[in-house]
């Protein structure tokens, strides 16, 4: 046992000698395989990394996040429930058939078909029709004025129709083909994807020949995997990981703050929390800088808001709580919830460290807080239930992937949501009119409304703006960015 | 005896129904998975709409009774979240599950009798101790923590062996070592009370007076007698070795059954689980049937048993 | 009986010592073990603070590592103790019934102990918990209720043998009222090798709770246990290896001894091995 250790201690100071050599391969390890390879159906990060490289968008994000061309070239409005794409017009799929409107159209009537169930539905519902409206061009109708909707766009994969109809929805789910720079080489379920380069692809060549997408569910192994050569690049790494890593010399850690803001829930409708001073008490006692310094190693940025500033709607002049034990220890004292006890409902996806912080630190306070983990479908049932169902408190990651307010705080506190246990009819107004006008000004306006009235009310607090941590070999070069997306091609080895 | 074997293969297809039946309860208890397959922004009606359209809004019996009419065709329906035939997604991990749950054994085995006939010969000697020390030192440890050395020692610093996966012939040393070493102590242990049972025998005695070498008569008719009960042992640790190498298949990410049926259950996709647990339901029972026929054939009293 | 030789008093003393330790943690434990200092974390064994000096190093929360390990063996034992018990009660009436009624009892039991033990434990353990949730007293019963069928078939073959036996016809025949029998002289006859099933499923079932605290299934935080306090510091390998060290040696000495004990019990018990 002792002998064992040390020859692992003498292993873990030196790094195997690796081969410099420049592959033409990139070996990518992920936490889980892909659940569907059908872009429009399950939308979990795993499936999402492998399969958006397969394919094309209507419109992308730019490294700032801003929202540029893709298949289509440009667009504009002709009034507030309809817009018009220009698209490019020599783009093939990997089959050598031409990308045209048709497929566009195809793309959106597909998704938002009832009958084909997609999981991303309510993503794309507020589409209400889409029509090929001239040789290059497609205009998409919405059913109300709709800001969010190219934000949404930017993660609609475009399909082959007339592929995807030859092979019917069970056959396209198995070979996928599409117009991106690769293409799926072998599916081995459970195992592994490996994409092959799209020689012909119209954004240029692709960097690497072929990309192997690996399921390695423990992160140990994945690190592992790393310094052993047999993977170039992982993510979903913790701080703890990244700081393990620096004194590699063959890896790098990459990391970027992401639109994934970190929250506490609290519970506005049942329980101890109800009282509003007990809510602004939780707020006072969570030391966020410690947070941020002490557990998350500086890889966080601290926000004043539930919302991160890569996400259109975030105010900055709306003042955080500040932390203050004292006083926060004085109001629970006059709401009479000494010693109260706080259901901190959680599940193995969420960071036990935060939890188990955050629960000493309202203890300092005068508050008991119990951390009850269950399994991430239990957890959603009870978190997701009536307000009594849903327990107290509850650590957030949340990322909607479309960098805009409307994706978080609707959902998290819009009264009627399942997220929100809380009903202020004043930022209903605001979020309401928010997400029904184009004009970004007014929109930013009832934001500051919003975000004003979530302030006094606590119905969750903004823990830190996450950021995202990957590591790779040291010549692979890339910069991952606040949407969290893994395109490949916007990856290369350096010489 | 036929009507006894048609009994017995009677009753082992009761159990393998009980099985599925207690597992399709307990699935449906713990909630479905409708609120994993929308996204975080859907609203109550939208996921009220898909529970509707996934049927899962039925009444339990209603469920049930619809599942073993699919059954009763030989189908095992469709992984919700996959989206593709649960036979198809089952069938892409067996024989990993098959590599890996022998080569566990063949580990097990391969330690294990070894080591039972050491501790029978020098018992109560100090090596004897000692090798009982090791042995169950497998028995002792956690796999999420042995596994990960392992990976570190012979994987990272040793470079010898591959840290993870399933894609070379050497991938499966490392799982099929560390599952294997919880598995030793039980075959050891048989070994060594078979092995002393042979050695107080007067036929060892008779051997050695006929001028047999002690060890070459021992062995084999030790080896001879102890076939059977290695069979038991291994029938009792197949269902394990299927699908209860959970930890070790995910440390060692290796693309097993247990795995998928860990992940099934994570994402509530019933169809998945439930045949898994009937797959490896029907191995456990078919081989225990087996055991239980050969002990039966050798040992007629025990044949008037269930 | 004899005096057991000195490597068992040996066992026995450690056993002893742990038991010892999980009793009297409060008056052992250097610290508070759910004392967190955010700023002292990962610190490594013998460090010295102002708040303190850490024997053992401090976790990834910055808590006396020293004083989660004495306060984990309570967590662990207890756990351990009372599952076996659950399962040893529940799986020895089920035996004893079964092997004693025979007939459709015999038939239905047993082949709900094939059933249960097709399905791997892990698997079922996992599906328990996802329905009746986490906490001490669900696990204690998900475990319990998982492993009954190991004594059952153990304490069935043992009934049928000793049920066989001329005085039990004989007492049978005088009129002796069946529990009577089942209790008085068939109970102490088979309760030898359920004994030993129950040393082996102890060591196991400690190493179970560590595997659910693995899935994030098992002893709730911050309470410790051997196995959540091993799962938190895997993590931590490579960088803080007295976190997993500690609690692993701990663990392995402790499922040693009591698997050690239960071969040497099996070793006392078993008539064939006795006759050398």
């Amino acid at each position: 046992m002792g002998k064992l250790w040390l020859a692992l201690l003498a292993g873990l100071a030196v790094t195997p000698a690796q081969a410099a050599a420049v592959k033409d391969a990139l070996v990518v390890d992920l936490p889980g395989d892909v659940a569907t390879m059908d872009p429009q159906l399950q939308w979990d990060t795993d499936s999402y990394t492998v399969y958006r490289n397969i394919f094309d968008n209507l419109v992308t994000r730019d490294s700032t996040g801003k929202i540029v061309p893709q298949v289509a070239t440009a667009w504009h409005y002709t009034d507030d429930k309809t817009i018009v794409f220009d698209l490019r017009t020599d783009i093939k799929f990997q089959d050598g058939t031409p990308l045209t409107p048709a497929d566009v159209v195809f793309s959106v009537q597909r998704i938002i078909d009832p009958a084909f169930r997609s999981p991303q539905l309510s993503q794309f519902n507020q589409i209400a029709s889409a029509d090929v409206t001239g040789p290059s061009q497609v205009t998409l109708h919405t059913k109300t004025p709709y800001p969010a909707l190219l934000a949404q766009l930017v993660k609609l994969s475009i399909v082959p129709k007339a592929y995807v109809q030859k092979l019917g929805n069970q056959g396209f789910n198995q070979k996928p083909m599409g117009s991106g720079p690769y293409r799926l080489q072998d599916w081995q379920r459970g195992v592994q994807s490996v994409l092959a380069a799209n020689p012909a692809y119209w954004r240029g060549k692709p960097p690497f020949a072929t990309v192997t997408f690996r399921a390695v569910p423990d992160t140990a192994t994945r690190i592992a995997d790393l310094r052993t050569g047999r993977a170039d690049i992982t993510r979903g790494l913790s701080p703890d990981d990244a700081i393990a890593l620096k004194s590699e010399h063959a890896l790098k850690v990459l990391s970027v703050p992401t639109e994934r803001v970190a929250y506490l829930f609290i519970n506005a409708e049942a329980g101890p929390t109800k009282d509003v001073r007990v809510r602004q008490a939780i707020a006072m006692a969570i030391d966020r800088d410690t947070l941020i310094t002490a557990l998350q190693q500086g890889y966080a940025k601290p926000v004043n808001i539930v919302l991160t500033p890569a996400n259109f709607g975030y105010v900055s002049d709306i003042p955080g709580w500040p932390y203050d034990p004292a006083r926060a220890r004085a109001l629970i004292k006059e709401a009479g919830a000494e010693g109260a006890k706080l259901q901190f409902l959680t599940s193995p996806a969420y960071d036990r460290r935060l939890n188990e912080a955050v629960q000493q630190m309202l203890g300092e306070v005068g508050l008991k807080v119990e951390i009850v983990t269950m399994d991430q479908a239990t957890y959603l049932k009870r978190r997701q239930g009536t307000p009594q169902e849903a327990g107290s408190l509850s650590q957030g990651r949340w990322s909607c992937a479309c960098q805009d307010a409307d994706g978080v705080i609707f959902p998290l506190f819009r009264s009627g949501s399942i997220w929100s246990k809380y009903s202020n009819p004043a930022f209903d107004a605001a979020v309401d009119a928010a997400r029904s006008v184009l004009d970004p000004a007014k929109r930013l306006a009832e934001y500051h409304k919003a975000f004003t009235i979530l302030r006094e009310d606590v119905p969750g607090v903004g823990l830190f703006q996450d950021v995202a941590i990957y590591a790779a070999r040291t010549n692979l070069q890339w910069t991952p960015t606040a949407n969290e997306a893994f395109f490949v091609m916007d990856m290369h080895w350096t010489p | 005896m036929p009507r006894h074997i048609a009994g017995r293969v009677g009753q082992a297809l009761v159990a393998a129904f009980g099985v599925l039946s207690i597992v399709f309860v307990v699935l449906h208890l713990s909630g479905d998975p409708t609120l994993l397959l929308v996204p975080p922004d859907a609203s109550a009606a939208q996921i009220a709409e898909l529970r509707h359209a996934l049927g899962f809004d039925r009444p339990l019996l209603a469920q049930y009774l619809a599942y073993l009419g699919q059954l009763a065709h030989f189908d095992l329906g469709q992984s919700l979240v996959q989206r593709a035939p649960v036979a198809v997604i089952l069938a892409a991990r067996i024989p990993y599950t098959v590599e890996l749950a022998l080569a566990a054994l063949a580990v097990a085995i391969g330690l294990g009798l070894p080591a039972g006939i050491a501790m029978a010969v020098w018992r109560g000697r100090p090596a004897a101790r000692l090798l009982a020390v090791v042995v169950l030192a497998g028995q002792s440890l956690p796999t999420f923590w042995s596994g990960i050395l392992l990976i570190l020692l012979f994987g990272v610093t040793l470079g010898w062996l591959p840290t993870s996966g399933a894609d070379s012939a050497s991938s499966v040393i490392l799982p099929a070592v560390a599952l294997g070493l919880v598995t030793m102590a039980g075959f050891a242990r048989m070994m060594r009370i078979a092995m002393l049972d042979e050695l107080g025998r007067d036929y060892v005695a008779a051997a050695r007076a006929r001028g047999l070498s002690r060890g070459a008569a021992i062995l084999r008719h030790v080896l001879r007698n102890a076939a059977i009960p290695v069979v038991t042992i291994a029938a009792l640790e197949i269902g394990n070795l299927l699908a209860g190498a959970v930890i070790v298949e995910t440390v060692f990410a290796w693309p097993g059954i247990g795995q998928l049926a860990m992940q099934s259950i994570a994402a509530r996709d019933f169809l998945v689980v439930q045949a898994v647990v009937l797959f490896v339901s029907l191995v456990y029972i078919g081989m225990n049937l087996l055991a239980d026929l050969a002990y039966a054939w050798i040992d007629p009293r025990i044949r008037r048993g269930p | 009986m004899r005096r057991p030789p000195p490597a068992i008093l040996l066992l026995l003393a450690i056993l002893a010592g742990f038991v010892v330790m999980a009793l009297a943690a409060p008056l052992l434990a250097p610290y508070d073990p759910l004392h967190q200092s955010l700023l002292a974390r990962l610190r490594p064994p013998g460090t010295a603070l102002r708040a303190g000096r850490f024997l053992l190093g401090t976790d990834d929360l910055g808590r006396d590592l020293l004083s989660r390990l004495i306060f984990g063996a309570r967590a662990s034992l207890a756990v351990a103790a009372s599952s076996v018990a659950v399962s040893l009660a529940t799986g020895s009436l089920l035996g004893l019934l079964s092997g004693w009624r025979r007939g459709w009892s015999e038939i239905v039991i047993m082949r709900l102990v094939d059933s249960m033990l097709s399905i791997p434990a892990i698997l079922l353990a996992v599906l328990t918990v996802a329905v009746l949730g986490p906490g001490f007293v669900k696990l204690v019963l998900v475990l319990g209720l998982t492993r009954w069928p190991r004594y059952t078939r153990v304490a069935y073959a043992q009934t049928l043998q000793v049920a066989a036996l001329p005085y039990i016809r004989a007492a049978e025949m005088a009129g002796c009222r069946p529990w009577r029998i089942l209790l008085r002289h068939i109970l102490p006859n088979i309760a030898g090798p359920l004994l030993v099933v129950a040393t082996s499923e102890f060591g196991l079932m400690i190493l179970f709770e560590a595997g659910l605290s693995f899935l994030g299934l098992g002893i709730q935080p911050p309470t410790p246990s051997w196995g959540s306090i091993m799962s938190a510091g895997r993590d931590y390998v490579a960088r803080a290896w007295w976190l997993t060290v500690f609690p692993g040696a701990a663990l392995f000495l402790l499922v040693l001894s009591v698997n050690l004990l239960g071969d040497w019990l099996r070793d006392r018990l078993d008539p064939r091995s006795a006759t050398r």
